[in-house]
């Protein structure tokens, strides 16, 4: 079936013409300018459904994709940290007989790779035998001698496989680059599919479009099958270099699809040659570790000393075969374009095989025919290091100047093996959706293989990323190139299938939540913490505004005397400085008032203001992404977006001056999002130990605010107190209680007692307190059985000192208007609830101290022969940048 | 000659370490020329685990860890070996050094690409334009390898002046160059940036050497110290070593306990500690001669 864009064009009456440029392939149009015959069902349906549709769902989708926070780290770019994830619409279309031949070259070639690092870091036949030049491995700073002779797990060097393709003008495939270190992508491609096919559902089902489950399903057999241990029931950690990586979303993502746990090197561990992880219930033996650190980090003693990603001990553990590593150590050997001239070569003699995929036309300058090769044919080149250290940009010979390209002429010729040169592939073009206009950009293919028996299983479909533009030849998501959905299509209708194993299979009961990270238990608690920071500053903060508007304008006159403790507690809780504050009481003017508030709430310079603690919630979450269900993590990037969106609104208008209407509408919304977060914990979270340590932060940060509050503005009795009991209630939520128990009636007593006391209060101390003794009692008691633990002990003594209350003694106050007897209680408080912090991480969660390397002890006569001083721990952000994107 | 050694190495840390790890390489190797008569590493506090094996070059190294609480560390080595080099090899009949490079870029046999290996700039090592300007100096076409290098090794001596005081083990090679001072791993570290220059293989020998107490003194207990020298190969016949410290071919007073490409491939002891605060290490080394 064939159909002219025209004909389309008409059929939907909205997809106006698409022109590729000429000289190369187009997925969607053949030369003669007829629609493709894979593409026509699909481009039928979009033009039924008109581009003014697609652009209304897009919008949708994109607001999924970040709600969902789906990122990417660009580095070196000021707002890199998170940058959302560039997904357009319209998918590629791969004709399944077209797919079905690449997929079998995509498979010889990971079988091929796989090979040929046995060989390398086994016999080097390839080296002796002259297939492959030494310098290629001898010189390459990722043949790591550490690995050489390692016994690999069921002998395969590259469980998991990544490719980078781009087809030709001829419309021939072809292998730009092979990742075979830590390939990364594969679960951008799973969500890209899983907002794309939300998006186009009907288009997705027209399409019969080919799953991705199977793939995930085949990574997660062969990872369990390469478990030297508990091959029935293996403990598989994902290892990621941290939240400064450019793919750690995808990492967490990943971690969470596959039911592994998300761990940092931190949280491992070794034994006796055995990979532990340290959780909140002990040290649990790990079997597998799928890598996303790159090999010279793995391990600070026999690899890079620097590194803080790795696990001290791994090499060796790994070299006992104690431990699977996915990728093995030392797989990122093969991650230079240099060897692909030498592929065909090397298929025929390891596999006996002729090479089905090609690469593209590569140059290796070390060769010496190769060179002059390239000197000959130097402009029409792209050229890149031979040995990359990290992400560069590859070089196009035709965008230099005459003096640029000397120069480079001039840096090859003096050292030839470091370049690598390409002949330039003019990608095919896909249609990308521009406005509601299709335009045609260049194409490269990530695909994904995994081994799966004696052979491989290939990701029907990858992730595709297209030029951002028709004039730059350079794609990849550092320059900010964006993503789409590869839709393998199929010629049969295709059934669903989840990742969930058959029902046939029979699945052991399990209550347990998985294992729980000392570290992730560190970032839940201070989760906890933080957001009930924010919402303890919001809440205080919007009786402040209210009690700001009702005021009267005339300065100085009553009501003030409400606020002044009031604005003592703010200061308090944002840690903002007291002398500063004072100044309100002094100067006493409205406008400083208002913008005393403003400053607690918004300035961004302060780690203590609203938007400060706001930046450490999205923090910590991001680090136990893996954690956070979608619903959650929704609910959070809203607050962080309508707090940074609303905040330069809310502090000042041109016209009025600070702006409180704004201020206070914005704290409403704050406090419910929030109060969303804690509800959803509260109903989603399964009853285990990250639930409570979450909860377990917020009662804690809860009784702090409590203490805060109550110490600044009920200790020292005023003049009429009725208006500031009435605001305490407000802030602490507990107005309504009160006027049901006492009416109108206002009087210290009841409030502290409502406040501090009253155990069926959710919002009063000793209810926090009576919370925690229970998670108490439920964590893993390092005291032993029947022994009180030191934390419960803390927690007790508050809470029986809270039972003990004797609440009219309390608020009497002595001549000078001093409740004694309360200022006591809270300072004491104010003591104890801390060191139940400090108990509880020293007891529960420091296993987060990182370790250190030695550096070498070197005799210098004089000298101490040591380089302590220069040792410091290695930066987690460079180094979780400088590892595989 | 018999030589009886003694490495011993004192970590003193501030706080208790409560976890380390360690990898150490202290045991003699053995070749035609030495023999390892006895060898034994005591380590206290005693390691919840020890292993020894070859690493990748074929040294023994010990992998330890420690998972008591302590505040020290303590690592003696004692070791007797005898060393018998026989005869110098004659360096004037050695192959012209271009020969030798041209021979390792194209020969295949397994010792020759082992060798070919150690030609290729270790991490610290990456020569300027100004170090390869020097080195081809001893360098002129058709000249022997052996010859060449040995007076590459003179002006090592000659042109550079011994001092702990200005360089420490992260001192770049360049720098090592620019200052023209350093100590024995420096200018084993910049013999290799000069042979790899000139497209030759080198190789980080480390070990110790015997030294005499000035006439009427007598030696100090735990005044030697470990020492390294540089290898280079030639075809068909092995590797032979130069110590540009002391503008000598190696002796039957010089102990070989590692090889590698740099320092960093033969560390005697590095770890990985986990607590500990600040910490100071203290290493005394006797060699001996013994009857």
């Amino acid at each position: 079936m064939r159909a002219s864009p025209s004909a389309v064009a008409e059929a939907g009456g909205a997809v106006p013409a698409y022109h590729p440029p000429q000289g190369v392939h187009d997925e969607m149009v053949a030369p003669d300018g007829t629609i493709r015959a894979h593409w026509a069902p699909f481009f039928g349906k979009l033009g039924a459904l008109g581009a003014p549709e697609v652009v209304r769902r897009w919008e949708k989708a994109r607001h999924l994709l970040h709600e969902n926070g789906v990122s990417y780290n660009v580095y070196g770019d000021p707002r890199g940290m998170e940058r959302p994830w560039n997904l357009s619409p319209v998918p590629v279309l791969v004709d399944p007989e077209e797919w079905r031949s690449l997929a079998l070259g995509i498979e010889q070639r990971a079988r091929l790779l796989d090979r040929l690092l046995g060989d390398l870091y086994g016999p080097q036949r390839s080296l002796t035998e002259e297939w492959l030049p030494p310098e290629l491995v001898f010189a390459h700073p990722g043949f790591l001698r550490a690995a050489h002779g390692i016994r690999v797990p069921c002998g395969r060097w590259l469980p998991l496989y990544g490719v980078d393709l781009v087809r030709d003008p001829t419309g021939q495939w072809r292998a730009l680059a092979d990742r075979t270190q830590a390939p990364s992508g594969a679960g951008y491609a799973l969500e890209n599919r899983i907002v794309v096919a939300r998006a186009l559902p009907d288009l997705f089902r027209t399409c019969n479009v080919q799953r991705l489950s199977h793939f995930f399903r085949s990574l997660q057999e062969s990872l369990a099958g390469l478990a030297p241990f508990n091959r029935d029931q293996p403990r598989v950690v994902l290892l990621t270099a941290g939240p400064y990586n450019a793919t750690y979303f995808e990492q967490a993502y990943l971690a969470q699809y596959l039911g592994y746990t998300l761990t940092s090197g931190g949280d491992l561990t070794v034994r006796d040659d055995r990979v532990l992880l340290k959780t909140l219930s002990g040290l649990k033996p790990v079997d597998v570790i799928l890598r996303r650190v790159n090999d010279d980090y793995c391990d600070p003693l026999a690899l890079r000393p620097d590194s803080v990603l790795g696990v001290p001990g791994l090499v060796e553990a790994v070299r006992q075969g104690n431990v699977a590593l996915a990728n093995p150590l030392g797989s990122g050997l093969l991650q230079t374009a240099a060897i692909l001239p030498y592929l065909p070569r090397i298929a025929r003699h390891l596999l006996g095989e002729d090479l089905r995929l090609p690469s593209a036309e590569t140059y290796w300058c070390g060769d010496a025919a190769a060179l002059s090769t390239v000197l000959a044919r130097f402009d029409r080149l792209v050229f890149k290091p031979t040995f990359a250290g990290g992400f560069t940009h590859p070089i196009f010979a035709s965008n230099l100047s005459s003096e640029e390209r000397a120069n480079l002429r001039a840096q090859i010729l003096a050292e030839p093996q470091a370049w690598v040169a390409q002949e330039h592939i003019p990608a095919s073009t896909t249609p990308l959706l521009d406005g509601d206009r299709l335009v045609p950009r260049a194409l490269v293919l990530r695909s994904y293989a995994v081994s799966a028996g004696e052979g491989y299983a290939v990701m029907p479909g990858g992730l595709s990323r297209v030029a951002r533009s028709a004039d730059n030849p350079e794609v990849s998501m550092q320059v900010g190139s964006g993503s789409k959905d590869t839709w393998v299509l199929s010629s049969a209708p295709v059934g669903s299938f989840s990742l969930l194993p058959p029902p046939s299979h029979p699945v052991e009961l399990s209550r347990g939540g998985g294992d729980l990270p000392s570290r992730t238990a560190d970032n839940l608690y201070w989760l906890g913490r933080y957001a009930e920071r924010a919402e303890g500053i919001a809440r205080l903060a919007r009786v402040l505004t209210t009690r700001l508007q009702d005021a009267p304008m005339d300065p100085g006159t009553t009501g003030d005397s409400e606020l002044e403790p009031l604005f003592r507690a703010l200061a308090a809780q944002t840690e903002t400085d007291v002398r500063e504050s004072a100044a309100v009481e002094v100067g006493r003017t409205r406008l400083l008032a208002e913008e005393r508030l403003l400053s607690a709430l918004f300035d961004t310079e302060h780690a203590g203001s609203l938007v400060g603690v706001g930046r450490h919630v999205l923090r910590v979450a991001r680090m136990v992404r893996d954690r956070i269900s979608s619903d959650t993590w929704r609910v959070l990037t809203t607050f962080d977006d309508e707090l940074r969106a609303n905040a330069p609104q809310a502090t000042w208008s041109e016209t009025q001056g600070p702006n409180l209407g704004e201020t206070g509408a914005l704290l409403d919304r704050t406090v419910q999002a929030l109060a969303a977060f804690s509800g959803l914990a509260m109903e989603s979270m399964t009853r285990g130990h990250a639930w409570r340590f979450l909860d377990i932060g917020r009662r804690l940060e809860r009784a702090t605010t409590l203490v805060l509050l109550l110490r600044n503005a009920v200790v020292e009795r005023v003049e009429s107190e009725a208006p500031l009991l009435e605001a305490m209630l407000d802030i602490a939520d507990s107005g309504m209680t009160y006027r049901r128990r006492y009416l109108a009636n206002l009087h210290a007593a009841p409030v502290v007692d409502l406040l501090l006391c009253d155990e069926s209060n959710p919002r009063s101390a000793i209810f926090q307190l009576a919370a925690m003794v229970s998670h108490i009692e439920a964590l893993p008691n390092p005291a032993g059985p029947g022994l009180r633990s030191p934390q419960m002990r803390i927690a007790l003594s508050i809470l029986a000192e809270l039972q003990l209350v004797e609440v009219e003694s309390l608020v009497e106050a002595d001549a000078a208007g001093t409740r004694t007897l309360l200022r006591d209680l809270l300072d004491r408080l104010a003591l104890q609830v801390p060191a139940l912090s400090e108990s509880l991480s020293s007891g529960y969660l420091s296993h987060a101290i990182v370790s250190r390397h030695l550096g070498a002890a070197f005799d210098r006569r004089a000298v101490l022969g040591d380089r302590s001083e220069r040792s410091e721990p290695g930066d987690s952000r460079s180094q979780g940048e400088r590892n595989e994107a | 000659m018999k030589l009886g050694i003694v490495h011993r190495t004192t970590y003193a840390y501030a706080d208790a370490v409560s976890t380390s790890h360690h990898e150490g390489r202290l045991a003699p190797r053995d070749s035609d020329q030495q023999r390892t008569h006895s060898h034994e590493i005591v380590i206290g506090p005693i390691p919840t685990a020890r292993r020894e094996r070859f690493d990748f070059f074929g040294n023994r190294t010990l992998h330890f860890s420690i998972r008591e609480p302590h505040r020290i560390l303590e690592v003696v080595a004692t070791s007797i070996v005898e060393i018998n080099r026989g005869r110098a090899p004659d360096l004037a009949a050695s192959p012209a050094w271009n020969e030798v490079r041209d021979r390792l870029r194209q020969d295949r046999r397994r010792d020759v690409l082992d060798a070919y290996a150690f030609t290729f700039e270790p991490p610290l090592a990456k020569p300027t334009a100004a170090l390869v300007d020097w080195a081809a100096r001893s360098f002129a076409p058709g000249r022997p390898l052996l010859e060449a290098t040995r007076e590459l090794t003179h002006r090592i001596h000659s042109e550079f002046t011994y001092d702990p005081e200005s360089t420490d083990v992260t001192t770049p090679v360049a720098e090592v160059f620019r200052r023209r001072r350093g100590v024995c791993q420096d200018f084993a570290h910049l013999q290799i940036a000069a042979m790899h220059a000139m497209g030759l293989p080198a190789r980080y020998v480390s070990g110790y050497l015997l030294t005499r107490p000035p006439p009427g003194r007598v030696k100090l207990i735990g005044a030697d110290a470990s020492h390294a020298r540089v290898g280079t190969f030639v075809p068909d016949f092995g590797w032979v070593d130069f110590d540009p410290t002391n503008d000598i071919l190696p002796s039957d007073e010089h102990v070989t306990i590692a090889h590698g490409r740099a320092f960093s491939d033969v560390t005697p002891l590095n770890g990985v500690i986990l607590g500990g605060g600040k910490h100071e290490v203290r290493v005394a080394v006797d060699v001996d001669p013994l009857p």
